[in-house]
């Protein structure tokens, strides 16, 4: 579910690299009175460890030709503790962003809050709440699979949501949201139990890994959990109420503006003044103006020279490209020239 | 996978590899600002973006063949994303392109549209990667004030993929020589998780290790590298030409969009 930069608008992606980079600076900062030296090693390679697992695939029962990965963030927040887990989650998503090209740069703050953020602490909340002490098997397996599921759905649910409020969604919110949630349920169920039984696994070889003996776990006080979590659900709701009050059908209000009919009247005009604000900021931070292609003979002139200049632009363009592949290609032929003649 | 493989052109030498890693970073977050910013609709204008990243990438000596690659192997959201445009807004619109007009949707404009910005984005994403070495990125995001906890954290990851998926390759090998069926779902889960334990189990014994011949050879916490991060005459250079490409770019839009 990498967002690329196109599933976004200027002022959403700004927002999630605002919230994102505000977030891990506050993690970073409490993470560093607790994180010493010895720590550091660990928390990268447990973050490479996230790579190498993804190639650990498995054919899925009752889909063949399908194959299935895990994540790892929750196996890594029970394990490292919320903040630390946090923080290599993110530093995942960046390398996959600068290192893989797997999602744009722009997007890189949303993709971090849906990827790195949410599924760790929402995860990790929820294990504790079911898992509490006194420790029990059924209830930490319990916890675990509920930890996975909800973590990877909150975050999936938060991509169409995102989109939508860029306004770039063609298809209808709804459509696009139902998908989203089905396809990350079948993620979520699969994660939940493979993360189950590669925390068996590590209780019967190295028990004291999961019992959270191990260096470089960091709690995270109940209250702090609480807070989190509220803070998720208002940001959450408020969007879904934002999308969901002024649109009673299908969410489209991408359709705002029709490029066929000038004279459209735009659904939000009379709807809601939440939207058509977050709207106008957008045409205010949008560098230019929506095009608008004509259809009416009075028009057709202007369409016809438009068509020209764009013809002309697209003519500049690949000419000046052929240019610089010249120059670069008779520039190398004389370097490697010079090298041969020294 | 070599260590080599993913981001090999970034050892290349250049112009544009010898620019500060600050400046690339920056111009490549603008334009890619500037480019999701540009109308929905119009693919002309965007055609005309795609030069910049081109003359970078050209310049860098990179292979366009391995960029095209790396475009489509990254590029099945989006796609299918896009493709779904058209099947929802079948508002028919008069395109003129040049002497021809013709007729088409507005889902299938959509689509090229995104398409078309995914494209050129990627192409100043990976001009970027590309031709910076990472090491050189992330000392220019520290001097940008990303924290230290994260960059240190970013440091030591990109260290070790390369190592541990070379570990999860030799795992994969060896369940493939030893599996002869299918053998049915439970059996599959329950060796991958093994599998997933071993190479956890592995990953931290390793770390344990290396912090402990870290600490041996003096580590305390602080990242120590040679920067050789400065701001030299090319730079300036490339942030005149950077700024003159997009404001005159802006003007031509603007006259195509009036």
């Amino acid at each position: 579910m990498h967002m690329a930069n196109e599933l976004l608008s200027l002022p959403i992606a700004g927002g999630g690299l605002v919230v994102a980079g505000g977030a891990l600076g506050l993690i970073c900062r409490k993470a560093k009175q607790v994180i010493t030296s010895g720590k550091l090693a660990l928390m990268g390679i447990l973050g490479a460890f996230v790579f190498a697992a993804q190639m650990v695939n498995f054919r899925l029962p009752a889909m063949p030709g399908t194959s299935g990965h895990i994540v790892g963030a929750v196996l890594l927040a029970i394990i490292l503790g919320p903040h630390a887990a946090a923080i290599v989650m993110a530093s995942v998503v960046i390398v996959q962003c600068l290192i893989f090209q797997d999602g744009g740069l722009l997007a890189l703050g949303c993709n971090i809050i849906n990827m790195a953020l949410i599924p760790t602490y929402a995860g990790y909340y929820l294990y504790r709440i079911v898992a509490a002490k006194p420790f029990s098997n059924f209830r930490t397996y319990v916890g675990v699979m509920l930890a996975c599921l909800i973590g990877i759905e909150i975050g999936a649910v938060l991509v169409p949501v995102q989109a939508a409020l860029s306004g770039v969604l063609v298809i209808p919110f709804s459509t696009f949201l139902i998908t989203m949630i089905s396809v990350h349920f079948l993620v979520g169920t699969v994660e939940g139990i493979v993360t189950v039984t590669v925390l068996v696994y590590i209780q019967q070889v190295r028990p004291d890994i999961v019992a959270g003996n191990l260096q470089g776990k960091v709690r995270l006080s109940r209250r702090t959990a609480l807070a989190t979590f509220a803070v998720f659900t208002i940001i959450i709701g408020a969007g879904l109420s934002l999308l969901a009050s002024g649109m009673p059908d299908g969410l489209e209000w991408s359709y705002a503006e029709r490029p066929d009919q000038p004279n459209f009247e735009p659904i939000i005009s009379n709807s809601d003044s939440r939207i058509a604000a977050v709207d106008k900021l957008q045409s205010k931070y949008s560098l230019m103006p929506e095009y608008s292609v004509r259809n009416n003979d009075e028009d057709e002139k202007h369409q016809a020279s438009a068509g020209w200049t764009s013809f002309a632009g697209v003519f500049g363009s690949i000419t000046t490209m052929a240019v610089i592949w010249l120059t670069a290609w008779i520039l190398r032929r004389r370097n490697s020239g010079a090298i041969v003649t020294r | 996978m070599h260590h080599a493989y993913i981001d090999k052109f970034a050892y290349q030498d250049s112009v544009v590899h010898s620019l500060d890693a600050r400046v690339k970073f920056i111009a490549a977050v603008f334009f890619t600002a500037v480019v999701i910013s540009l109308p929905r609709t119009s693919f002309a204008i965007l055609f005309c973006y795609t030069v910049g990243p081109f003359a970078v990438l050209v310049l860098g000596r990179i292979p366009l063949k391995f960029v095209f690659k790396q475009i489509l192997l990254v590029s099945p959201f989006i796609l299918v994303f896009a493709l779904s445009c058209p099947l929802y807004d079948k508002t028919p619109v008069k395109v003129s392109f040049g002497p021809s007009v013709f007729q088409t949707t507005v889902g299938w404009m959509r689509c090229c549209a995104i398409c078309g910005k995914f494209v050129v984005t990627m192409l100043a994403l990976i001009a970027l990667v590309s031709t910076t070495r990472f090491s050189n990125l992330l000392a220019g995001l520290r001097k940008m004030g990303v924290p230290k906890l994260l960059i240190i954290q970013l440091g030591f990851l990109y260290r070790y993929i390369f190592v541990l998926i070379d570990t999860a390759q030799h795992l994969l090998r060896a369940r493939a020589g030893r599996t002869l069926r299918n053998l049915g779902p439970k059996q599959e889960m329950k060796t991958a998780s093994a599998m997933l334990g071993s190479l956890f189990i592995r990953s931290i014994d390793t770390a344990e290790q290396i912090s402990i011949a870290m600490h041996g050879r003096g580590f305390n916490g602080n990242w120590r590298t040679i920067s050789r991060l400065k701001i030299s005459n090319n730079d300036y250079i490339f942030g005149v030409f950077f700024v003159v490409f997009i404001i005159s770019l802006y003007f031509f839009a603007s006259t195509v969009l009036n």
